[in-house]
């Protein structure tokens, strides 16, 4: 096992000298882009809302929900920021040295919030054609994730299908804003067993919303602050709990699992206290063939938000109370008013070789690609 | 005005008119990139790079005020500092112009360029 702290005499390699996959960066979709893309009778509505005023991630008919609960004083920090096309987000990436970035929604993250079920999955489908026709572009290092719709598990399982060999895709997002069922019931199996056996790993992310289902229920919050808090790293936790306790990581055993924008302090936390729960409670996952930690420690955690201790040190134990040095990856969630320089987690003191493989080696393994972007589980295809 | 033991050096970064009441703008002097404010007809200038991520901290909108809440005042909202609260557009970070004190955490102070105006020409000294 390496050293994770530098060594004295080691000297710091460069931001820019380091291979930087980006595991979260946030392409732009609207109704009307996204009509060309959708079936009947569904690009009827989005004709529909194509000029209805768009909110921050609110747009009725297509994310519904706003996030401004509160009196909405003016401020310096909009935190409104997006990327509309694959130029731009390369031209932004490079700014901040980011050489490859795995690409998701900006409303989508709230797809799960759509009630009726037909339109989310026709949204999800038409949402994974323009993503690779408009953004996927393995040249420009701009690789897309499949959007898996939960409310349409059977569905979401055929896109994984019919993307799966596709070089400029490279995994599968799962939403998890407002969720109705965690990802660990058995309803999602399809998506899961579509996903390894197309070696595409899955990623869960979420948002902040507010939804009559745990743990999005945060309406008695009197800030952003407490909801927005709750939305990602509680959602996290949730899902992951569910999916060991249900055996996700038994069934599927050559399914890699990422969790992003929920920052990496809780991972400790969950592992110790579902250890301590497996005492006691084996009985009701008898399915696992180890303790809960095992299996946690096998999923990858992305960096964003990360947190900032006074002693970024700090940040190193915390990482090596879950061996993440192997399994931690970096994400900036550009364009997202809480995104991440990578600067700032090149300044946790690390080694070079785990500095080198939180910012891409790490990633790399889950996406199963090369420095380039290029796919590796695709030999054979001609 | 006292002098420090270095002499410094008054550097034109541009005419008065280019600086009306209530706007900012950023200058570059050598490879410093300063922000300059004009709060109620006082010039203050601040490093345009926020201590947090390295945010372009004076590049976003014009000061605006900032809310605090005080026992003295039963812990009631009050809007204070009004047209005098820089904010950083990458992550919101707030600081106060005419002090340079970051409001989340009062540990942070940024340097203060003095800025001055003769014949005319506003001048940043370092």
């Amino acid at each position: 096992m390496a050293e994770t702290v530098t060594k004295q005499r080691e000297r710091k390699e460069k931001l820019e000298d380091i291979l930087v996959v980006d595991c979260d960066v946030h392409v732009h979709e609207s109704p009307r882009e996204l009509i060309p893309y959708c079936e009947m009778p569904w690009r009827v509505a989005l004709e529909n809302i194509k000029d209805v005023q768009e909110f921050y991630l609110d747009i009725p008919g297509f994310s519904p929900g706003t996030t401004a609960y509160e009196a909405k004083f003016p401020s310096g920090q909009e935190g409104t920021r997006m990327v509309h096309s694959p130029e731009q987000m390369r031209e932004e990436l490079d700014e901040i040295h980011v050489d490859i970035g795995v690409l998701f929604p900006d409303h989508f993250l709230k797809i799960p919030v759509i009630a009726q079920i037909d339109y989310a999955a026709a949204l999800a489908r038409a949402y994974n054609a323009w993503l690779l026709d408009k953004w996927c572009d393995v040249e420009k290092g701009l690789l897309g994730c499949i959007l898996a719709c939960p409310q349409d598990p059977e569905d979401a399982a055929c896109e994984i299908r019919k993307y799966a060999k596709e070089p400029g895709m490279v995994g599968v997002f799962l939403p998890c804003a407002g969720l109705e069922r965690l990802w660990g019931h058995r309803q999602y199996d399809p998506i899961y067993k579509a996903a390894q056996e197309a070696d595409l790993p899955v990623l869960l992310h979420s948002v902040t919303v507010i939804h009559p289902v745990f743990p999005f229920n945060t309406h008695g919050f009197e800030t952003e602050f407490g909801r927005h808090i709750c939305s990602h790293t509680f959602s996290m936790m949730a899902n992951l709990v569910h999916m060991i306790t249900t055996g996700v990581p038994v069934r599927y055993p050559n399914l890699r699992v990422a969790v992003t924008e929920a920052g990496i302090s809780w991972v400790p936390f969950l592992m110790h206290k579902m250890d301590k729960e497996y005492v006691e409670r084996r009985r009701e996952v008898p399915f696992l063939e180890d303790k809960p930690s095992t299996y946690l420690k096998k999923m990858y955690f992305a960096t964003q938000p990360v947190e900032e201790p006074e002693n970024l040190g700090d940040l190193v134990t915390m990482m090596n109370l879950y061996d993440g040095e192997d399994n931690t990856i970096f994400a900036s969630d550009w364009p997202h008013h809480d995104f991440d320089h990578p600067a700032k987690v090149h300044q946790v003191p690390f080694s070079n070789e785990v500095r080198r493989k939180v910012f891409g080696e790490n990633a790399l393994r889950l996406f199963n690609i090369d420095a380039n972007g290029k796919r590796l589980n695709l030999q054979g295809d001609g | 005005m006292t002098q420090g033991e270095k002499k410094r050096e008054a550097h034109v970064v541009g005419a008065v008119s280019d600086f009306p009441e209530w706007s900012h703008r950023v200058v570059r002097v050598g490879r410093r990139q300063i922000g300059v404010f004009n709060i109620g007809g006082k010039l203050y200038g601040l490093p345009n790079v926020c201590p947090h991520q390295t945010g372009p901290l004076c590049e976003g909108k014009p000061p605006l005020g900032t809310l605090v809440s005080r026992a003295e005042n039963d812990w009631r909202f009050e809007w204070v500092h009004d047209g005098e609260v820089v904010v950083c557009p990458w992550h919101g970070l707030e600081y106060h112009v005419p002090t340079g004190r970051c409001l989340a955490y009062p540990n942070i102070n940024l340097r203060r360029y003095e800025v001055v105006v003769e014949s005319g020409k506003v001048k940043v000294l370092l």
